[in-house]
């Protein structure tokens, strides 16, 4: 993994993956969907609002480019206190024409902050195209505009990604500035569940399923030798298991309860 | 004796010297040493490393300090007109005042945003605006409306303190006059959520914010001479909102009276208004309540208009006297 | 020309029972009038002299319009001469009963001195056929203090506007928000409307008039020399009985009275005060009729509505004081009074009856022998 759980991240309305990534709790995870006094924030935040302050989550983000700045915070904070860490601020191709994007990126690349701009472009910000939402075609070139490298990877592949990571992650460390890295994938699913997906055709999505990067991860390692089929089934297995153990444990958590809200909305002074 | 702009100055520097973590950053803070002089000379003392200028970004800017203050550290940030919090609306309400909640406490926001606000320097309607109820009306946030040299810099030190975003909307024409009383030595706090009973009388409760408390004083100062006595409630920290003192107030005088300068329509001090109409204080009224607010319409430009606009010492001694002489 | 019935608009002036320069004393009979219904005679109100007499026998003569004039000491009448109080006079039962008077313009005041101020007077008048009689002195009674238990306060305010104080302070008072004179702006009724005028300015004034008449009482009842005797009577009897059996008790005695009917005053506590309605000879209807008849006047009387006539006449008060848990207590007789009564509470069976009397008029051996006779009779 090109972070270390002290590197920080921010994340976007569809984060539990990078929830996960970083080393959540799953059934602390799960028991937020739930609405569980458990769960990551007593029920209060639900999906789109986990964070996970011992692995470094500053939260997944329900406003499109609202993590942005708050990332580049986080990496100004890393310098001013000399921590050596870095921020990464994931997001998609909809939130790079937010004004939220470019004050953030301005402010990360004019004072070098240790700070990577991660754009997963699955092509389409809910149901506007980035072929209608830009009017460049190479979505890394707006590095440029900033001073800062802008980097194209292919989002589904698992190595070249991390590959492109650990370079901006290094020149981040060595407080050379920020990165724009440009993942391309796709997204199978609707933007949510009252999506229709009648701005897209079933044959583009049946394509990208073609493309799923797990198999295509597993494929790979099998043939470099690096782990057997076995092993990879097994790993799977594993992770099919996490999640089933903590939707049951979570299922049976505690409801939240109301009785909590008043308090809930201030941390205490202390005195 | 200090002025509204030493003062907070003063209170910064306090809170750099006490903790480390505390910076400032915001448009021409720094070098130029801020639009309205309030940071001064700061910048030659601690350094761009605590004293950051920034390009014209606010929603970038906000952004930025909810992060670091995530992360450690406690930024003040300087907005330069509160008009132009608008641009960064989203940061401010819709992620630091809701991160401590929404995260389920896993994160808090130690954050003063400090802005100038209000009208009188013949800057127009998008230089001029006195915005308590955008503020006020968000869960998460706390507002602190200081009337006076001595209370801001108590007040500015509480709130850096303080472990979540703070609002600290500062009067524009207060920056460069000193207050009534002299800015105390030394780094007392005056604490968030609490109201001053400016003056106690028994004829009428005025309960005034920001720069109309000094204009409310100046009312009772000219009543007082002819026998009028009247109370004057500062509440310093508009949310949360002490009502108490009020409530007892009330209760002798029989009579209230507030007044803002904002706009009256869906106005801070309805708040008020609104808390002491569902009182058992209520039932000791013996006037209907009165408020004396700004017109709703922008902030004009000349100055007769502008002074038009919001409410004046006039008003306030106009209605003051009519309360008093048709309500027995 | 008093409204002696509800139907009557003039009367007939029939002859006058005095001349101008008469000293006339409370209840002597002035002049003779014919209605519709009845011939009646006309008494005089107070103490006074005879001034003028405005109209001539045969003529016929409008009710409210002056009929004579006479002087009276009296400065202040408790209730109005004008239509008004007539109009919102309440009668006291449902059907006449003989003690029933009907609504008259006005029940004038006090007992005096010889005259000082002039007085246009519309006496009070015994409707009643049977018992044609002097009325004997009238007297208001001093302990109404509060709002007048006779005339309704006037409406003021349909739609009442007041603010917050002013209803808690109405609430509490039992002041009805819409009797009270606004003068705060936009017709506001104000805490101070509330808590001084109370009702309305006419009231104020009958207030005033009130609390002269107490202090002019006491003044009178000074130096009467009073002595009371306490007997313990058994707890069965209602105030009908009691009212029975003492108006029959003083009307075997005519030599310990100063006048010559038994009117019978009871205190009430009314929401403005205490009111003092008097049962005229009650003891010459059966008990039944005079229980039914105590009872609707209690009743009236605790909301404020007595019948002006029935507030004058009383030869003698009782005071109930069960109803404080009190056993005994030493009233100050009323002027013209010569006997009060008290009833206290003694046992769960058993009561305390109280005597005081004028020891001008009735000796120790007298009042004994009244106490006697009551308590035998009960």
């Amino acid at each position: 993994m090109a972070l270390t759980l002290q590197d920080q991240i921010t994340s976007t309305h569809r984060g539990h993956g990078h929830c996960i990534a970083k080393g959540a709790d799953l059934t602390r995870m799960i028991a937020e969907l739930l609405g569980k006094e458990i769960g990551y924030c007593g029920g209060r935040g639900g999906s789109m609002h986990i964070a996970d302050v011992e692995t470094g989550n500053l939260g997944a983000n329900g406003v499109v480019g609202g993590g942005i700045p708050i990332a580049a915070g986080a990496a100004l904070a890393s310098k001013m206190m000399k921590k050596g860490t870095v921020a990464v601020s994931f997001f998609g191709d909809g939130a790079m024409n937010e004004g939220a994007f470019h004050e953030a990126a301005n402010l990360a690349a004019i004072w070098k902050l240790p700070m990577i701009l991660f754009c997963e472009n699955n092509k389409y910000g809910m149901s506007s195209s980035t072929e209608k939402a830009f009017a460049i075609n190479n979505l890394a070139d707006r590095g440029k505009g900033y001073g800062i490298p802008g980097v194209n990877v292919n989002g589904n592949d698992v190595v070249e990604v991390y590959e492109a990571a650990q370079i901006a992650v290094d020149r981040a460390k060595k407080g050379e500035g920020p990165t724009l890295i440009i993942a391309e994938t796709y997204r199978w699913k609707g933007h949510s569940r009252s999506d229709k997906n009648l701005y897209r055709t079933k044959e583009e999505i049946e394509e990208w399923r073609l493309l799923d990067p797990i198999p295509k991860f597993i494929a790979r390692t099998i043939k470099q030798k690096k782990l057997t089929q076995e092993q990879c089934d097994g790993i799977q297995q594993e992770a099919t298991d996490a999640i089933v153990a903590a939707v049951n444990e979570a299922v049976k958590a505690k409801a939240a309860d109301p009785a909590g809200l008043l308090d809930a909305v201030f941390k205490k002074v202390s005195a | 004796m200090l002025t509204m702009a030493e003062a907070v100055r003063e209170a910064m520097s306090i809170a750099f010297d006490e903790r480390p973590e505390v910076f400032l950053l915001g448009e021409d803070v720094g070098i130029y040493g801020g639009a309205f002089g309030v940071s001064g000379d700061m910048y030659h003392r601690y350094g761009s490393e605590r004293v950051l200028d920034t390009p014209i970004a606010e929603l970038g800017i906000v952004g930025a300090a909810v992060g670091a203050a995530l992360s450690g550290m406690r930024p003040i940030v300087e907005i330069q007109f509160s008009d132009f919090t608008a641009q960064a609306m989203d940061q401010i309400a819709n992620q630091a005042a809701k991160i401590h909640f929404m995260l389920g406490g896993a994160l808090h926001v130690p954050m003063v945003l400090r802005t100038p606000q209000g009208s009188g320097t013949g800057a127009a309607a998008q230089h001029s605006q006195n915005l308590e109820p955008w503020f006020a009306s968000v869960p998460g946030l706390k507002v602190v409306v200081p009337s006076n040299p001595a209370d801001a810099k108590g007040l500015l030190l509480a709130a850096i303190d303080d472990p979540n975003p703070v609002i600290f909307l500062e009067h524009k024409l207060l920056y460069k006059i000193p207050g009534r009383d002299p800015v105390p030595e030394g780094s007392e706090r005056i604490p968030l959520g609490v109201a001053k009973v400016v003056r106690e009388g028994k004829d009428l409760t005025i309960v005034a914010t920001g720069i109309m408390v000094n204009k409310s004083y100046e009312v009772c100062e000219k009543l007082a001479a002819e026998g009028i006595s009247v109370t004057l409630i500062d509440p310093r920290t508009i949310s949360p909102l002490d009502m108490q003192p009020v409530y007892e107030s009330v209760e002798k005088t029989g009579r209230l009276m507030v007044v803002q300068e904002g706009p009256a329509h869906a106005g801070f001090i309805n708040e008020v208004i609104a808390q002491m109409a569902g009182s058992s204080s209520f039932g000791s009224l013996i006037a209907p309540i009165k408020r004396l607010a700004g017109m709703n319409i922008p902030i004009p430009y000349a100055p007769q208009l502008e002074k038009a606009a919001v409410p004046q010492i006039e008003d306030i001694e106009a209605a003051a006297r009519e309360i008093v002489k048709n309500w027995r | 020309m008093p409204k002696m019935s509800m139907t009557m608009e003039t009367g007939e002036l029939l002859l006058f029972h005095v001349k101008v320069g008469d000293q006339v004393k409370s209840g002597d009979v002035l002049f003779e009038v014919m209605t519709d219904k009845i011939d009646m005679e006309v008494e005089a109100p107070a103490d006074g002299v005879i001034e003028t007499l405005v109209g001539n026998p045969g003529d016929v003569i409008e009710i409210g319009k002056p009929v004579l004039i006479m002087l009276t000491e009296t400065e202040v009448m408790a209730f109005d001469f004008g239509g008004d109080a007539a109009a919102q006079v309440e009668t006291a039962a449902p059907t006449p009963p003989p003690v029933a008077p009907a609504p008259v313009v006005v029940a004038p005041v006090a007992p005096t001195p010889p005259p000082v101020a002039p007085v246009v007077v519309a006496p009070v008048v015994q409707a009643v056929a049977p018992v044609v009689q002097a009325v004997a002195p009238v007297v208001t009674p001093a302990p109404i203090v509060a709002a007048p238990v006779v005339t309704p306060p006037k409406i003021v305010n349909t739609s009442v506007k007041a603010v917050p104080k002013a209803r808690v302070e109405a609430a509490n008072r039992g002041i009805d928000l819409r009797t009270v004179h606004p003068t705060g702006p936009d017709r506001t009724i104000t805490f101070s409307d509330v808590n001084s005028a109370q009702v309305d300015p006419a009231v104020l004034k009958r207030q005033a008039a009130n609390k002269a008449l107490i202090a002019k009482g006491i003044e009178m009842t000074r130096g009467i020399a009073q002595a009371s005797f306490n007997r313990r009577a058994h707890a069965n009897f209602d105030h009908a009985q009691l009212i029975s059996a003492w108006a029959k008790v003083l009307r075997g005695r005519p030599d310990i009275a100063v006048h010559q009917h038994v009117g019978v005053s009871l205190i009430i506590e009314s929401k403005y005060g205490s009111a003092l309605p008097v049962f005229r000879d009650p003891d010459l209807i059966s008990v039944e009729e005079l229980r039914t008849l105590v009872s609707s006047t209690s009743d009236a009387a605790k909301n404020g509505k007595v019948p002006i006539a029935m507030l004058s006449g009383g030869t003698t008060t009782i005071f109930d004081l069960t109803t404080y848990s009190m056993s005994s207590a030493t009233p100050l007789l009323f002027p013209n009074q010569v006997t009060s009564l008290t009833i206290g509470y003694d046992s769960e069976s058993t009561k305390n009856i109280s005597l005081t009397i004028d020891l001008n008029i009735c000796d120790f051996y007298d009042g004994a022998l009244l106490l006697d006779a009551l308590i035998a009779s009960l």
